[in-house]
């Protein structure tokens, strides 16, 4: 009777196994299929997407900021467009990455989300800008 | 990255070589994904220690470690009498059973559809991108434990065993490449199924191993998550290996086993501060299942469970000397009084969250239909060892959801880890199962210790 039993619960494992193998195949090719379709920036921002407002962003910040300097990330309520995740997540998400580049409070290189440029005082020369208020500069 | 891994290989089999040696090459070829496991843990351990007392984590470290690794691993295990096989014949038969091939060859289909699935996946996941891989990016750009990052970043009181793992990954790709780093959980995922089937595969029939095996791998949590690359899973699959030895050190007293369970539980330990509860759970049903024979086998057990946690003791000494968290519970020993009104709400989230159909189809409903059937039969031992196991695993899952207040009673993966730590009693479950039911569907063909 046990071994009856246990054969029985063998059977139906091995069929629920197999009946869910057969369903996930599809979703892991659909999954394959999705991650290919991606564009580059899409891959590498990931994360980043649902946080950044604008992709060229992190790219420009990427490309200005030399790798072993500092910056800091400002936001202020200048900027459009942006997701409910953009002011709370921006300055981490920029230290992923950013990386080797350290964020430090009194950095000279600034991302500016949109931020006060007064605050940032006569000295802060813009790099780049785009049209939802986000801009990358230097204090001298 | 496929250097890197076989780099851990070989320093597994140099591990198993000391623990154990090999009686026959085919033997080894058995032991390949216990091995790899083994040389992960091993490995993983060396570079938490060596981060903490300030050595750098690069392309030569990985090598040199891995070279003393193993000379030290041959040299003793020479000492102890452990000696070569002699030289494979090249052509040997090999009888393989229906089963074996048909479940082997399904597989290497899912295996081949989650690398497709986890080759270009982008990096979606909060906790990933927000300390694991940053941590990992700043031991690859740094060297070591980078003093602003490792106090900045969320988690401080997580060990640095899995960024360690990411950052070599990330030397051996040449670049941080978070996209193709899934593919370092895809290997860990092989080689935890690759072990399971290697220690397995003399002790249970192929009609027993595979079907609760092939579940777990398929459920809705693991296809979804084996993959990302944050601590959840490597700890999860030590943990599972872990308790498989302990049991069958249990019944087969194989010191080597307890020894091997104890690398592993070091390096879940070093994986994720949540490694001490899982290492205790095994512990504690062990303890309980040996009571009968509490003379011969306790000291043993908390010998190795001593062993395991004296590994960990870098870490925590860094923790204290460089002010960081430590990460205990809010609200743990007497707070938990304060807050008894949750206790039942704890416990019903555990417990509604391990019999879960939509994240783990019937992992669990068969799990205890097999400790049922187990005792039944007279399977005593290993039944009250898992029993104990599932137990202990849904007291201490209560214990975290109660003694952190501000986790919300929810199995939101994002707002409570009770779901993450769940998959560990998951994985047990396809290494477990096997065992309990091995008697009632016929016995495998060799038996070896």
């Amino acid at each position: 009777m046990t071994r009856t039993v246990a054969a029985i619960l063998l059977i139906a494992t091995g069929v629920i196994a197999t009946v869910y193998l057969a369903k996930a195949l599809p979703n892991l090719d659909e999954t394959a299929d999705a991650n290919s379709a991606l564009s580059y920036a899409d891959r590498e921002i990931a994360g980043g997407n649902s946080i950044l407002v604008d992709q060229e962003a992190a790219y420009e910040a990427r490309a200005l900021i030399p790798s072993g300097e500092t910056y800091r990330v400002r936001v202020g309520p200048g900027l459009r467009n942006a997701t409910p995740l953009t002011s709370t997540y921006a300055e981490s998400w920029f230290a992923y990455f950013l990386m080797p580049r350290r964020p430090a409070g009194d950095a000279r290189w600034i991302i500016c989300y949109g931020c006060d440029p007064a605050e940032l005082g006569r000295s802060f020369h813009e790099r780049w800008h785009d049209a939802n208020g986000i801009s990358i500069g230097r204090v001298r | 990255m496929l250097c890197l891994n076989l780099w851990l290989l070989i320093v597994g089999v140099g591990v198993l070589f000391l623990l154990r040696g090999w009686r026959s090459w085919a033997e080894l070829g058995r032991l390949t994904g216990f091995a790899y496991m083994l040389g992960t843990a091993a490995m993983g351990v060396a570079w938490v220690w060596e981060l903490t007392i300030g050595i750098d984590l690069s392309l030569p470290t990985i090598f040199g470690t891995g070279v003393v690794l193993v000379v030290v691993s041959f040299v003793m295990g020479r000492r102890l009498g452990r000696r070569l096989p002699p030289k494979p014949r090249l052509w040997r038969k090999h009888s393989l059973s229906l089963t074996s091939a048909v479940f082997g060859a399904i597989a290497i289909v899912y295996f081949e559809a989650m690398f497709r699935a986890g080759r270009l996946t982008p990096l979606y996941e909060f906790d990933a991108w927000s300390f694991w891989v940053p941590k990992a990016k700043a031991i690859y750009y740094f060297g070591g434990l980078d003093h602003q990052f490792f106090h900045d970043l969320p988690g401080q009181s997580y060990p640095p065993l899995l960024p360690a793992l990411e950052a070599a990954a990330f030397h051996f790709m040449g670049s941080p490449d978070v996209v193709s780093l899934h593919l370092q959980f895809w290997f860990l995922l092989i080689g935890f199924v690759g072990a399971a089937i290697g220690l397995l595969h003399v002790r249970v029939p192929a009609v027993a191993l595979w079907p609760p095996l092939l579940l777990v791998l398929v459920t809705p949590f693991v296809i979804e998550r084996a993959l990302q690359p944050q601590a959840d899973f490597l700890l999860d699959e030590l943990f599972a290996l872990a308790a498989l030895l302990v049991g069958l050190w249990l019944l087969e007293r194989a010191g080597w086993q307890l020894v091997a369970a104890a690398v592993l539980l070091a390096g879940a330990m070093l994986t994720k501060r949540e490694g001490y509860l899982l290492a205790g759970i095994i512990i504690g049903a062990a303890l309980l299942a040996s009571l009968r024979e509490l003379r011969q086998r306790w000291p043993l057990l908390i010998l190795a469970s001593a062993a395991a946690v004296a590994a960990t003791i870098p870490w925590r000494v860094l923790l204290v000397v460089d002010d960081l968290r430590r990460g205990g519970p809010e609200a743990g020993g007497a707070g938990l009084l304060s807050h008894a009104d949750r206790a039942w709400p704890s416990l019903r989230l555990a417990l509604s969250t391990l019999f879960d159909f939509h994240l783990w189809l019937i992992v669990a409903p068969v799990a205890f239909a097999a400790v049922s059937l187990a005792f039944v039969a007279g399977e005593r031992l290993f039944a009250t060892y898992a029993l104990a196991l599932y137990t202990l695993g849904i007291i201490g899952f209560t214990w975290i959801t109660w003694s952190f207040p501000d986790l919300p009673i929810t199995k939101n993966p994002a707002l409570n880890p009770i779901a993450r730590v769940t998959a560990s009693m998951i994985l047990v479950s396809a290494v477990i199962v096997p065992m309990l039911l091995r008697e009632l569907v016929g016995r495998a063909q060799v038996v070896t210790v």
